[in-house]
């Protein structure tokens, strides 16, 4: 076989066993890679009913066919594992190094197993597996963890670790790779640290074997052209990274502010990309073998905010910044990489301080509880709000929760806005319809990256879509739900893979991608098949998140985005009409009413009916 | 009439010299479409622009009203189709919505 590895290493924290095992070529066709590959073994090996923090959970790093192939953008993996935060199913993208080097090892996927009973990082130097304590490292920040931990194994091996957040099991803790990369979302660094592993670190120079190495070559160098043309043209990713999108979203009135109170922010100007590129940017940082080059290396460069790292990308301003009334960009940078430090998802990290900031403002938390004051746009306090979260010391104990237990424990639960518990990303759906439905049958709870609708509603790409309507939502978030579960296995970025290897119509088709994952793989895929196949990743995890005890149950939004209209904006007045979307959205996927796969589904399927 | 043009991100280059915010302010006759205050600038009028008429999705040939506020984007990053042997960039086939 060519393209994956077909082999898996398996590594029992409890009682250190290294098991390495082969995959079937049937299976790994089926299931693509990945996510895909990821949902079959922690579907299959774990209860989904057991405590995500518990031994019993396995944490799965996947990569997919693509990673560490010549395909641009081919660097990503995905961390897939039980929620602690959402109790159900998480599964964070990364890209930077990291996957690439992980691949290299000759290991499609890690799985880790157990709980150590110290402190252990995993040194994967291709068939090498060492567990190694990791004692000097605990409680050590994702820089300096990462330095040393290059420099005891290899100064070209790369690292992906937790920081103080994981060890503490914060239910935000995101996994770091290369420092400034993160699987951020669903507290995934949580599952980390209980099973107090440190960090992993790999390093190899087993490039998989490509079926048509020629025919990759030619593809690959041609996509890259094709950026190159519109980044020539002026491409905003590349001059701006994401801080472009807060013109655009606080136009069109579905910028988070204030913990989703309105849907424009008043001094936008002073958080944008614009901003942040007269002011902190030193260059334009890519993730390995990709022409857009979205990231941005920042430096505040003296005052009380002073630090240099990446970001701020455009979720951590819709959260730090206009989700927390914070318009202060210098404060909202050290922010980022406070959390990029600490290893913490600014999303929820500040989306949950938002809740707090709004809670204390009615009056629903005391000053006494939280030790100070918590208005919203007070940037002093988010960042020691921030820094409390992540050691759970005082008040950072309830913040270290999320915001859906924080306003429970309140008894305020109508001010968390969050969906299966995880809070909402950077698009009101208020005044984008389809992102709502998203968020209400997103597998991993709220998120963008699970069907990013946003990418018509919003940016116009492909086609523009009217957000504000409901009319054709339900065809499209599912159909962009099955190709981000396409692109989440096969190891692209979805930045590249939107744009450049589907069709550009308003339903975006595979061809392109469907053709490089058989230059990569030779299994002769059509484009319908690798998404019927991204169908069967979606359709297992739903499976896995009713036996979590999270189905169709929890297919809603909160009180705010069903019966709160928004304020201000283009869309004020509008409140998501999410029934108006649901039953439909069942029916197209084969659901029935209640939404519960039906049998013939998931024969269809080849799932377990 | 006096109405206001918003240029985002790398479109903001497009502008006079000396606005502020990426806003321009126009004085335009009466009865002028959202088609005929854009076309003063040089932004591609099809599927790799997103254009909004106060924040909404409107038909291009929507007539402007005191106070309106145009603004618009690139969404260049999707807009463009290359086919090898092509010397010069295509652009996608215009929006239908517009
Ligand atoms: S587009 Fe951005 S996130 Fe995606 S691979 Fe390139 S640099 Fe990384």
């Amino acid at each position: 076989m060519y393209g994956w590895h077909l082999r898996i290493l398996r590594v029992n924290l409890t009682n250190k066993k290294v098991t390495k095992e082969d995959v079937d070529p049937k299976f790994a066709r089926d299931y693509l890679g990945g996510r895909g590959w990821a949902i079959h073994y922690l579907y299959n090996e774990m209860d989904p009913k057991a405590d995500a923090l518990s031994p019993q959970n396995i944490l799965i790093f996947a990569t997919g066919p693509l990673t560490a192939t010549p395909a641009p953008t081919g660097n990503r993996y995905m961390v897939v594992t039980k929620s602690p935060l959402t109790g159900a199913l998480a599964h964070s993208n990364s890209g930077g190094e990291f996957p690439t080097w992980m691949k290299r090892t000759g290991f499609d996927l890690f799985i880790f197993e157990g709980k150590a009973d110290g402190p252990v990082y995993v040194w994967v130097n291709e068939d090498q597996v060492e567990i190694r304590s990791a004692a000097h490292v605990w409680g050590k920040q994702v820089p300096e963890t990462t330095d040393r931990l290059k420099v005891e194994t290899d100064p070209d091996a790369r690292v992906a670790c937790i920081g103080p957040a994981g060890e503490h099991q914060v239910l935000m803790a995101a996994i770091m790779n290369d420092k400034n990369r993160a699987a951020a979302r669903s507290g995934v660094g949580a599952v980390m640290g209980s099973k107090n592993l440190k960090a992993v670190v790999v390093m190899g120079n087993k490039n998989p074997p490509l079926f048509n190495p020629d025919g990759m070559r030619d593809i690959s160098v041609d996509t890259s052209k094709n950026v190159g043309i519109d980044v020539k043209k002026g491409s905003n990713l590349r001059i701006y990274g994401t801080a472009y999108v807060p013109q655009v979203t606080n136009t069109l009135g579905i910028l988070p502010t204030r913990n989703f109170l309105q849907g424009t922010f008043e001094h936008t100007d002073k958080v944008d990309g614009v901003a942040l590129k007269e002011q902190y940017l030193i260059k334009h940082v890519p993730c390995y073998r990709c022409p857009i080059s979205c990231g941005r290396l920042t430096e505040v460069p003296d005052g009380p905010y002073k630090g240099k790292g990446e970001g701020p990308e455009y979720e951590t301003i819709s959260s730090l910044g206009t989700g927390c009334g914070v318009s202060n960009l210098a404060a909202l940078t050290k922010a980022n990489y406070l959390c990029n430090e600490l290893g913490m998802d600014t999303i929820t990290t500040g989306m949950t301080i938002a809740a707090a900031m709004e809670m204390y403002e009615k009056g629903y938390i005391p000053e006494s509880a939280i030790g100070m004051p918590l208005k919203f746009g007070d940037h002093d306090a988010m960042i020691a709000m921030i820094k409390k979260m992540a050691s759970r010391e005082g008040f950072g104990e309830d913040l270290a929760q999320g915001s859906y237990r924080l306003a429970e424990k309140y008894g305020h639960p109508e001010i968390a806005v969050t969906a299966r518990k995880q809070e909402f990303p950077g698009y009101d759906p208020r005044g984008s319809q389809g992102m709502g439905l998203l968020y209400a049958t997103s597998n991993k709870g709220a998120s963008h990256m699970e069907g990013d609708v946003a990418y018509e509603e919003v940016f116009g790409v492909p086609i523009k879509e009217d957000p504000l309507t409901t009319d054709g939502k339900p065809e499209l978030v599912k159909h962009f739900e099955d190709s981000f579960a396409l692109i989440d296995s096969s190891g692209l970025c979805v930045f590249l893979a939107i744009r450049y290897v589907f069709s550009k119509d308003r339903m975006v088709w595979p061809e392109r991608l469907s053709e490089m994952m058989n230059l990569t793989t030779g299994a002769g895929y059509t484009p319908e098949e690798v998404m019927k196949a991204a169908e069967r990743v979606y359709n297992l995890e739903r499976l896995f998140l009713i036996k979590a005890g999270s189905g169709p149950e929890n297919d809603t939004l909160p009180q705010r985005m069903l019966h709160e209209p928004l304020p201000d904006g283009p869309a004020k007045g509008k409140v998501v009409e999410l029934d108006k979307m649901l039953p439909e959205f069942y029916k197209l996927r084969g659901w029935d009413e209640k939404g519960y796969p039906t049998k013939e589904k998931l024969q269809e399927l080849g799932l377990p009916a | 009439m006096r109405i206001q043009i918003k240029l985002i991100a790398n479109f903001r280059e497009l502008l006079p010299p000396g606005s502020k915010n990426g806003i321009v302010e126009l004085d335009l006759p009466n009865g002028t479409t959202v088609r005929e205050a854009i076309t003063r600038f040089d932004i591609p009028l099809d599927g790799s622009s997103v254009i909004v008429l106060n924040g909404l999705t409107v038909d291009l040939n929507t007539p402007l009203n005191e106070g309106d506020r145009i603004t618009a984007f690139s969404a260049i990053e999707g807009g463009s189709t290359y086919r090898q042997g092509d010397d010069d960039v295509r652009l996608a086939p215009a929006n239908p919505a517009s």
